[in-house]
């Protein structure tokens, strides 16, 4: 089986939870010139096709690569646990009391939610926010030092922090699509 | 020597090149002429603007641009003016019947047809079709060759539905579309290359039907879109709405007819103009005035305005930059002339905003500095665009749940896979249901497409594993694939059923099309002289029903007897010279019998005068 380069390989850089966006991103912008499709529109098909592969990699990889959660992810990825699926999450021996908590939680943002109640919900996003961000040093701190059943429970935390975040989110849209 | 240099040049062999924007209330073409790029003027006249307004004649022929729109009063279900509004759309679409008065060819699912007269229901992308055709004919005319390939415009905040209906419209005007470039990108890149700005714009762009926010980064020559935002059913055609609206409410016209609608809104079109300029205005409908000050205006209008608000904040937010940063705003679209709608720019952004290209012409010259970039070998390392797609792609899954596979304003081209697992012991297929939108539940976005991967081996619940695979290209436009990982059955479609046309249907158009393209030109002049040949019977007929007392019984017999000749030929005639002369003929055989009228409307008219005076 041939080996498909990593997010990371794609830019040459190390493995790692901490990089430099702004230098990842007019690394991007470089290797953008070089394999964009429309750099090779005198080209036959096949070599564009290729173009528009390499490219729609690293437009994936930077997506990927740019947001510290989805990087904080990957990078446990490419450690060996993959959390992409409900399956896989909830695999993961989470801790009881978080679980009642976050359930705790989610049913008042449902109640928040039926009474239209948006401020409500909001000073409960800004809560998640920082439980969120907490939960995420914790699991970049383990990730540094290879410890992956720390990172692997911290990260199904922002897991479960980032569906509420989303939730509330869908509501604001609700709200001004209404 | 450029230009000697260019007919020879093996890379060129598709003849010329030219951008297009495909506008809701006016399309234009432009090219880049001796590293210039320009708007393309029509033959007939000076005019750029070609209005986006196709007449289907009960003939069989059709016309495009002013002369059509000048028929829409007389005929407004058989003139279909804003097509751009239905493209992708379906009959179920809630905005769809709100748009005109047209007849809708009831009873089938998918794509919108309108009855028009002179034959078979047409589709929004055929209308659309012949828009692009005239512009291409435009194109050739101006440079006396070929014109085979262009890139044209869309809105950003179009969907895949609306994106694949404009790429249809391409083909069937016979048109290789390079690229189908976002409107606000195109007019970056035109100010981008004229005016060499660096650093981060928003684009705000207010058309006749759809409104797009854009933010884009300028860096080394990468023209990169941060963030899109919009609404793909608001403009300025909504300005004229509302102002029809206030007429009607204050006239009492509950059910106005098709022919009071059509009329209406041209009239608070030509209001709206006039506010431009003026403090106050009034627009006569029915022979009796109705006032119109601009304040009143900027009210009925706040609330559209506050709309495109909701959504520059939003691309602000996605793009993850403030206010603070944007380097300037650039105003693009007709209907960014309000006053109200340049004030609540700068005062949503902070500072003046650009319009130093006209905004009518920005986006067209856009699409063609990018139609050069993209096949002039000397110029392809200048810039690049890095766009985005506007809104995010998803799959339905368990409890009626869109989950994203690829956000909103990701940078394209760009694939993404995700894995799906069985949910019953034995289940030996998947249905996929691809949805377009932001909101959580499926049923609050769009339905892109339906189908079905069978042929899952059956095993236990969540041991089957799917791959679903989304690939945009860089057009923005979508295409699945899924495959069960055990025993790599896979199914691939580019998306496109639900609001589309079939792959048959398409077909038999673009015969249809090749079919027509060889008499085109003649068909198209013969259709203009019948058109003419109506209008004069037409007034033939008003003028003897008011004036005919003017006429001896001889006199009146033979101008009878005339308008029957015209009336026969216009039917038969297949000569387009032919019927012009007989049109010439008539209309000046009717000519002591428009004298007479004229000398009674004068009277009439003075008579008026004297009364007024005294």
């Amino acid at each position: 089986m041939t080996h498909v380069a990593t997010h990371f390989e794609l830019f040459n850089l190390p493995l790692s939870v901490d990089l430099d966006v702004k230098a990842l991103d007019d690394l991007h912008r470089k290797l953008s010139l070089e394999t964009h499709p429309d750099r090779l529109t005198g080209a036959d098909a096949r070599e564009r096709r290729i173009a528009a592969e390499k490219s729609a990699s690293l437009n994936e990889a930077v997506k990927v690569l740019r947001d510290p959660v989805r990087r904080a992810f990957y990078v446990l990825e490419l450690k060996g646990v993959k959390l992409d699926t409900e399956h896989a999450a909830a695999a993961l021996k989470m801790p009881m009391e978080f679980l009642e908590e976050i359930m705790e939680r989610r049913e008042a943002l449902d109640g928040a939610r039926q009474a239209r109640e948006l401020s409500r919900a909001q000073s409960m996003a800004k809560e998640i926010a920082a439980l969120k961000s907490a939960s995420l040093s914790t699991a970049q701190t383990a990730l540094r030092a290879d410890d992956v059943p720390t990172a692997s429970i911290a990260l199904g935390k922002v897991r479960y922090y980032s569906r509420f975040l989303e939730e509330v989110e869908a509501f604001e849209e609700e709200l001004a699509a209404s | 020597m450029k230009g000697f240099l260019q007919i020879h040049d093996p890379l060129k062999p598709k003849g010329h090149v030219v951008g297009i924007d495909l506008g809701t209330t006016n399309s234009l073409v432009a090219a880049v002429i001796n590293g210039k790029a320009e708007c393309l003027a029509a033959d007939e006249g000076d005019a750029r603007l070609l209005p986006s307004v196709v007449h289907y004649s009960a003939n069989g022929s059709v016309i495009v641009g002013k002369r059509a729109s000048e028929l829409l009063p007389q005929f407004p279900t058989d003139t279909i003016k804003s097509v751009k509004r239905f493209m992708g759309k379906s009959l179920g679409d809630v905005e769809t019947r709100k748009l005109g008065a047209y007849k809708f060819l009831e009873g089938k699912q998918g794509v919108v047809r309108f009855e028009v007269a002179g034959g078979q229901p047409v589709t929004p992308i055929e209308v659309s079709g012949e828009i692009l055709r005239q512009l291409k004919r435009r194109g050739e005319s101006h440079f006396a060759g070929k014109v085979e390939q262009a890139v044209i415009t869309v809105p950003a905040y179009f969907d895949d539905a609306q994106r694949q209906a404009t790429k249809d419209a391409g083909r069937l005007a016979g048109l290789d579309v390079l690229r189908l470039l976002n409107e606000p990108t195109a007019a970056a890149l035109a100010y981008g290359l004229d005016k060499g700005v660096q650093g981060l714009y928003a684009v705000y762009d207010l058309g006749g039907g759809t409104f797009d926010i854009s933010i884009l980064e300028l860096i080394d020559g990468v023209f990169q879109v941060k963030s899109v935002g919009g609404d793909s059913a608001l403009g300025g055609d909504d300005f004229d709405r509302a102002i029809a609206q206030k007429v009607l409410d204050a006239r009492g016209i509950k059910e106005p007819s098709a022919q009071q609608i059509a009329t209406l809104l041209q009239l608070a079109r030509a209001a709206k103009e006039r506010l431009t300029d003026a403090p106050q205005t009034e627009l006569v409908f029915e022979g009796a005035p109705f006032p119109i000050t601009r304040a009143d205006f900027d009210s009925w209008i706040a609330p559209l305005l506050n709309k495109t608000g909701v959504s520059a904040k939003r691309a602000l937010k996605d793009a993850g930059v403030s206010v603070e940063d944007v380097k300037g705003v650039v105003l693009v679209g007709g209907s960014t002339r309000v006053p109200a709608v340049r004030s609540y720019v700068a005062q949503i952004f902070d500072r003046e905003p650009l319009s130093d290209i006209d905004p009518d012409q920005v986006v067209a010259l856009g699409a063609a500095i990018q139609a050069d970039l993209l096949t002039n070998e000397e110029r392809k390392d200048e810039v690049l665009l890095l766009d985005v797609i506007p809104l995010s792609l998803g799959l339905e899954t368990m409890g009626g749940i869109a989950e994203k596979l690829i956000g909103r304003n990701s940078t394209i081209p760009i694939a993404q896979a995700q894995i799906f697992t069985t949910f019953q012991d034995g289940q030996t297929g998947m249905d996929i249901h691809v949805v377009q939108g932001e909101r959580e539940l499926v049923q609050d976005n769009r339905s892109l497409a339906r189908f079905k991967l069978s042929g899952i081996p059956p095993m236990a619940a969540g041991m089957g594993r799917v791959q679903v695979t989304f690939r945009v290209d860089a057009d923005g436009i979508l295409q699945v694939s899924a495959k069960e990982e055990s025993t790599g059955i896979e199914q691939q479609i580019t998306v496109k059923p639900t609001h589309g046309l079939t792959d048959e249907e398409m077909e038999q158009m673009l015969l249809d099309s090749i079919d027509h393209a060889e008499d085109d030109m003649q068909k198209r002049l013969l259709a203009e002289q019948r058109v003419e040949a109506e209008r004069l019977l037409m007034d033939g007929a008003k003028q003897l029903k008011e004036n005919g007392d003017l006429l001896s019984t001889d006199e009146r017999r033979e101008f009878e007897a005339q308008l029957t000749r015209l009336s026969t030929l216009a039917k038969t005639e297949t000569n387009h010279e032919a019927l012009k002369a007989v049109i010439t003929d008539v209309d000046g055989k009717a000519r002591p019998f428009v004298e007479k009228i004229l000398d009674r409307a004068i009277g009439k008219a003075a008579v008026g005068q004297q009364i007024e005076d005294f």
